[in-house]
């Protein structure tokens, strides 16, 4: 019961990256919208303002991978996989999970840390005028994305341990994702 | 080598039915620490950074937002079904709609990812309701989702243009003819399909009850207009120098909120589920681009840019050996590499060849292009097949895409072929 | 010397077969590797392997590379003190700044900026005076700058924004369709060696002559440890395969910038060739000066390497007044 528990707060976090996505998102269409409106009919530009633009996208999708992780959005070749039972389903993400999904995003979160410290030590900044300052926030988004992937590949784990042992088939009781 | 066991190696996990972006990511650090150590996914922010500074993606997020919009609002379905009863018993009638706000919709961008996933929401849920075949419906979308490569605004051809040194505004000049032979191609063949097997794409049924045939088409009109209305403001805002195509996408979200406001559909919820949608569905386009770019990372780094080269230097060197072993060899490599990849290592080493040989090099470039384009769509790796996957409901099955798309893969070679035999019918003699 | 093999690794900014950019480290390499005899091998990896042309600094910060071609302005917004060893708006022509670089002080003054990154800095070749860019209206007074939405990015943007002009990021992609479309007034690329590939000259109607980049220096960065372990003859030798590179590459540029230019001329007749009224280059020239000033007064490094360029300026301009502008102007008269 406990696993179900931890796995159920795990899956709380992930959901809250994808909210804040989400308002990220709309955000993002008004940054645009507003950036176009005061071009053409203002003749005014801010730079800063064009590259929130692209800090916005890049959080959006950043933040949004360990969501749709959670919630199952990410494409399988099903070819043979729609077939098998929920307990053999569970052995493949397991095992895919444990040897491709936790070292490779643990390893590029390792690496992201650096990317991010580095940028914070040199103060970086845009080198285009009124550009925006301290891009550490923006890199450090990439090593607190794949964390959370890891996070979300804990949560996938726990699903196929409690499916593999029969206490709860959350996760594998409906197939690829329905919109 | 390395690079090349580590693509079957990743053909065969991919079988298993992990999610696609992970174990492209997963089979790329096992084989690239095996090679190369730890260290070299020190350059994966570096990788993921220049995908986040590539503004011309956040069109994806952007009319992926509209396409949600216009399906959660219904504008799309009445547009797809106006136009399919404008067609009236025409058979495939859905079908040709598709295509054609496909090639509207290529107008506007050049991100594959973007118009395959908009596309799959508007219009597969349609196709379905009336009972089309599912594997014609996924290779409709698929296929003129990818339309967007070869008409202009398009990556491909800009790409190409900076690596041959050819002004790109003639290549999207030249793409032109070639974009409207292939949109008549698949019309005409959903058209021949259907009178062949009438069950594939049944025609929407006239319903008495709904008035009369010309009180019907009147209907038809006016669902249309909304839309295409929203379609023409994309455009138009690119053309008349408002917009950029990729801030066009941006106008396009905000348009179909607008007009979600003006039918009455509009609450701040239906907003915030489509925002929330729209997050799901980029970060399935996104995850993949990750995984791929980790994959040509490891591909790269352990030499299997070089093997590829080699071959290449091997070709012929006589004009129709040349260009048919390199039209070949790019449709090849397209199964392995991504068009970028392809455009900046592989037609560097063609490109002075077929210079030396008096090749039209924006003919070639044309040829390369709708060569590049094809390799979205082939199977196992082609992005639209995922992409589509991604937003489809779960009776599609990645067979159901896969045999869909074969058909248009067949119309695209064959319209490479006449563009290489009869470069004057283009214009690019 | 001993019969070790160096093998070294070099990160270019620009994307593979990118022409004159690119050409200038692979003669470099080739150079190296002929001059040792085999025992320097550089490799190089374009932007499109790397996926980080703007990453060349951090990639040979960290070891990842040994070397690096780039441009110093690009890590302005990291290192501000790098901006001045690219060129500067109203600063020295090409051999004016070569002087200064390597006989008044300069590359002095680089290593102290570079080595406190572990890193050495050394020139990367020169394109030569850059144009103004391509607009689609003309600039008769400092009132046409108001508003003006151009791409020109660093601190030349900086520049032009001091009196009022817009500058816009666009896509470099998109930067066609958004001069066409006129999304965008004007833009600022190369120079003929350049700018035809991207077909500006088809769209556009008026080119202008340069003021911001009189003397686009590129160049290569070397990793200090990588540089610490080469034994003193390879040091050498890469030195001197990265001067000669260099020098090649401003060769070369001039003579694609007149062959390009000739064949623009002939091929399209119409385009307006304008310099900016001096009404317009006074202002800019001021705009700029306040900037520095404010450089200068924020930063102690800053305000020694801007002293010392422009007290180098102050001795060489005269020298280029009695030698290069006097023959030249000597020869107008002559065909009058
Ligand atoms: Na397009
Ligand atoms: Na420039």
């Amino acid at each position: 019961m406990f696993l179900v528990q931890f796995e159920k707060t795990l899956g709380r976090y992930s959901l809250l990256l994808g909210k804040i996505s989400a308002l990220l998102l709309i955000l993002l269409l008004i940054n645009v919208f507003y950036d176009v409106l005061m071009r053409y009919a203002f003749n005014d530009v801010s730079i800063g303002m064009q590259e929130l633009e692209w800090h916005l996208y890049s959080a959006i999708f950043l933040l949004g991978i360990p969501f749709g992780l959670q919630t199952g959005g990410h494409v399988r070749v099903d070819l043979f996989y729609e077939r098998l039972s929920i307990r053999n389903k569970a052995w493949i993400d397991l095992i895919g999970t444990l040897i491709f999904l936790m070292p490779f995003t643990l390893l590029v979160g390792w690496y992201g840390i650096d990317f991010a410290k580095e940028a914070y030590e040199l103060g970086e900044t845009s080198g285009d005028p009124g550009g925006l300052p301290a891009r550490w926030i923006i890199k450090s988004v990439i090593p607190v994305a794949f964390f959370s992937m890891a996070v979300s590949g804990v949560g996938m784990i726990l699903r196929c341990v409690n499916a593999i042992r029969g206490t709860s088939e959350k996760g594998f009781d409906e197939q690829s994702p329905q919109h | 080598m390395i690079g090349i066991i580590m693509f079957f190696v990743a053909l065969g996990m991919l079988l298993f039915g992990f999610p696609v972006a992970f174990t492209f990511g997963g089979v790329a650090l096992i084989f690239g620490v095996f090679a190369e150590g730890w260290d070299m996914f020190a350059f994966m922010p570096f990788r993921i950074q220049s995908y986040m500074e590539n503004t011309v993606m956040m069109a994806v997020p952007l009319f992926i937002f509209m396409g949600i919009v216009l399906q959660k609002t219904h504008l799309a379905e009445q547009l797809l079904e106006a136009m399919g009863k404008l067609f009236g018993s025409v058979r495939g009638g859905l079908a040709i709609s598709t295509i054609l706000v496909g090639a509207l919709l290529a107008a506007s961008t050049g991100v594959v990812g973007a118009s395959v996933v908009a596309m799959g929401l508007i219009s597969l849920p349609v196709m379905m309701k009336y009972k089309y075949s599912k594997s014609l419906a996924c290779g409709t979308i698929c296929a003129s989702g990818t339309l967007g490569q070869i008409i202009p605004p398009s990556i491909i051809l800009i790409i190409l243009g900076d690596v041959l040194g050819i002004p790109v505004g003639d290549l999207f000049h030249a793409a032109l003819g070639p974009g409207f032979i292939l949109i008549a191609c698949y019309i005409i063949f959903i058209v021949i399909v259907t009178w062949l097997k009438p069950e594939m794409a049944p025609a929407i049924p006239y319903d008495e009850s709904l008035g009369t045939r010309s009180q019907q088409i009147r209907d038809a009109l006016k669902a249309i207009v909304p839309p295409l209305a929203l379609v023409l403001i994309v455009l138009g805002s690119i053309f008349s120098g408002i917009a950029t195509p990729t801030e066009s996408s941006a106008l396009g979200g905000v348009g179909a909120v607008f007009l979600a406001l003006i039918y009455r559909q509009f609450s701040w919820k239906m907003v915030y589920d489509s925002a929330l949608e729209t997050v799901k569905v980029t970060a399935m386009v996104f995850a993949i681009l990750m995984g791929a770019t980790a994959f040509s990372m490891a591909f790269s780094y352990t030499g299997g840019d070089y093997i590829v080269e080699e071959v290449l230097l091997s070709l012929p060197g006589e004009k129709w050996g040349f260009i048919i072993l390199s039209m070949l060899a790019i449709m090849i490599l397209g199964f392995f590499i991504d068009f970028v990849e392809i455009a900046f290592i592989i037609v560097p080493i063609l490109a002075p060849v077929a210079e030396a040989l008096g090749i039209n090099m924006v003919w070639f470039a044309i040829l390369i292009a709708m060569n590049l384009q094809t390799s979205f769509l082939t199977p196992p790796f082609g992005f639209s097949l995922f992409y589509l996957k991604g937003v489809a409901p779960s009776s599609v099955r990645t067979m159901d895409i896969y045999r869909g798309v074969i058909p248009f893969i067949l119309i695209q070679v064959l319209v490479l072929v006449s563009i290489l035999i009869m470069p004057e019918f283009y214009g690019m003699d | 010397a001993d019969g070790k093999v160096y093998r070294l690794k070099m990160a270019e900014t620009w994307n593979a077969n990118f022409p004159i950019f690119g050409d200038a480290p692979r003669e470099m390499a080739r150079l190296a590797e002929e001059m040792s005899d085999g025992r320097l091998k550089i490799t190089i990896d374009s932007a499109n392997k790397h996926k980080a042309p703007f990453g060349v600094f951090d990639m040979v910060r960290s070891g990842q590379y040994d070397l690096g071609h780039s441009a110093s302005y690009y890590w302005k917004g990291k290192v501000p003190n790098t901006l001045y060893f690219t060129t500067m708006p109203f600063g020295m022509t090409t051999p004016e700044q070569y002087g200064w670089f390597y006989y008044g002080g300069g590359q002095a003054l680089s290593d102290k900026v570079y080595s406190k990154f572990g890193l050495r800095s050394f020139p990367g070749g020169n394109t030569g005076n850059q144009m103004g860019g391509w607009f689609q209206k003309e600039i008769n007074s400092v009132e046409d700058l108001k508003g003006l939405k151009m791409r020109i990015p660093g601190f030349a943007g900086e520049v032009m924004a001091k009196l009022g002009a817009k500058p816009t990021n666009i896509p470099s992609g998109e930067l066609f369709t958004a001069l066409e479309r006129r999304t965008i007034d004007a833009l600022e690329w190369v120079g003929p060696s350049l700018d035809l590939r991207m077909g500006f000259h088809k769209i556009a109607p008026y080119y202008y002559t340069g003021w911001h980049e009189p003397a686009t220096e590129l160049q290569f960065l070397v990793n200090e440890r990588t540089w610490k372990k080469l034994p003193d003859d390879l040091r050498t030798i890469l030195r001197t395969s990265m001067k000669l590179s260099s020098y090649d590459m401003y060769i070369q540029s001039y003579h694609e910038s007149a062959e390009n230019w000739a064949k623009m001329k002939q091929e399209f007749p119409n385009i307006e060739v304008k310099s900016f009224p001096s009404s317009v280059m006074k202002a800019m020239y001021d705009a700029n000066e306040s900037l520095l000033a404010e450089k200068a007064a924020e930063d102690p490094l800053a305000k020694e390497i801007l002293d010392s360029q422009a007290q180098y300026m102050q001795k060489v301009r005269v020298w280029t007044n009695i030698s290069d502008r006097a023959y030249l102007d000597s020869l107008d008269n002559l065909a009058d």
